[in-house]
């Protein structure tokens, strides 16, 4: 994205009010400002003029410009640059709806995700996977689906986190006949020449002959269609299905020293310095 | 004056004719739905957005060689409609290649009355000759120009 410097100058109000910044709260502006000229880029192209979409480099020449890492868990950074809030503490013997509700929230995604997924009539393993695909974005975000399957592998069935681990590979490569377009998020977010890495390509080209291709392939299809900022959606509905495919801890998840208790640990007390 | 007469009439009947081509086809009742096909265009970006349409974001973008044929097609529900779940509906090419659309039914009893744009996605240069949703055909031939 190209950053007209007279604008972003005279946005914050002039040069003198520039000069009395210092250079984390120049770069939390400036990130503010990206985001803002992103969402009219948006809101244009939706209008039916045609959007630029920004090429590698020039997604890589933003990295600089922000005080944190993109791949940075939701839970350790602020919204737009601004400072965390405090979090609201676990309750003792935490549940995946603790979690959903103090953690992963608003979820408005997943949600959106699983609602397709349940509404269209999809097994209720898929329905769980939509339904947690993404939550590990809260932690952490390169490789979110090989994460996201650690996460809840312990404690889901084996095709909900098969799934979860290679919706992420799927995501890159369409597939019409099962629905899945390439969206035009990944040109805004990846640049539009990208091209996966080579484990992604690998991966893929394991997915394709693999009995369980269509398990990730449905979460990118409901994946697709999960955007909808007007929707209204709740865990509710799900109560049922996490019942009988999530087995909760009777220690509260992060305590019942399964292989990925830490990583649990770590989403309730992100505030930790150690 | 009889010639000039005649012109006129002949070219009224054809404007009648290639406008009839181009309007909504005729409806047909589907699983208490009542479907017409109204218009297919060709889009560089279209919303990726269920049937009936919410307001998702995410937009299905034209690559090179690649055409989006977007088909818009009516939807009444009828009085003995029953909520059932229903497929993707197909498009058929002139040389008789099937397309899938990634748009999706989703609880379409929910609104009396909508229209949804089904995507496909073509090599350029490619011409629709019918839509097929679950039990019916349309002919869509004349409304892809």
């Amino acid at each position: 994205m190209e950053i007209d410097r007279r604008a972003f100058i005279a946005s914050l109000g002039g040069a003198a009010a520039v000069a009395a910044m210092d250079h984390e709260a120049k770069a939390e502006a400036l990130e503010h400002y990206m985001e803002d000229q992103l969402d009219e880029q948006v809101a244009a192209n939706q209008g039916g003029q045609p959007e630029k979409f920004p090429t590698v480099a020039e997604i890589e020449a933003q990295i600089e410009t922000r005080p944190y890492r993109r791949g940075t868990g939701g839970v350790f950074t602020g919204q737009r640059g601004q400072n965390v809030k405090k979090l609201e503490p676990m309750p003792d013997k935490a549940t995946l709806q603790d979690f959903f509700r103090l953690r992963f929230a608003p979820a408005n995604h997943v949600l959106q995700s699983a609602t397709r997924a349940m509404k269209t009539g999809m097994s209720e393993e898929i329905i769980l996977a939509c339904l947690l695909h993404d939550c590990v974005l809260s932690l952490i975000k390169p490789d979110h689906g090989w994460w996201g399957a650690q996460l809840f592998e312990p404690y889901i069935p084996e095709k909900s986190a098969f799934a979860i681990r290679y919706h992420q590979t799927l995501r890159f490569f369409p597939d019409e006949q099962a629905g899945y377009e390439y969206p035009d998020q990944y040109y805004r977010i990846f640049g539009h020449d990208y091209t996966p890495p080579q484990y992604i390509q690998d991966t893929y080209k394991m997915l394709k002959n693999h009995k369980w291709y269509m398990e990730p392939r449905l979460v990118t299809v409901n994946d697709l269609y999960a955007f909808d900022p007007n929707a209204k959606v709740s865990i509710e509905p799900f109560t049922d299905i996490i019942g009988r495919h999530f087995k909760q801890p009777k220690e509260g998840l992060g305590y019942d020293n399964s292989p990925s208790a830490h990583m649990w640990r770590t989403l309730a007390r992100p505030d930790n310095p150690l | 004056m009889l010639q000039k007469l005649l012109a006129g009439v002949a070219v009224s009947g054809w404007l009648a004719v290639a406008l009839a081509a181009q309007t909504a086809s005729a409806p047909k009742t589907v699983n208490g739905l009542q479907v017409s096909v109204a218009k297919i265009e060709r889009m560089e970006k279209a919303f990726l957005r269920d049937c009936p349409p919410g307001t998702n974001t995410v937009n299905a973008v034209q690559r090179p060689g690649d055409e989006l044929a977007v088909v818009t097609v009516n939807f009444k529900v009828m009085p003995d409609f029953k909520p059932t779940m229903m497929k993707r509906p197909t498009a058929t090419a002139t040389d008789d290649k099937v397309y899938n659309t990634s748009v999706q039914f989703v609880d379409v009893g929910s609104v009396p009355e909508y229209s949804c744009q089904f995507i496909y996605r073509v090599p350029a240069g490619t011409k629709l000759k019918t839509f097929t949703v679950e039990s019916a055909t349309f002919d869509i031939a004349s409304l892809d120009k």
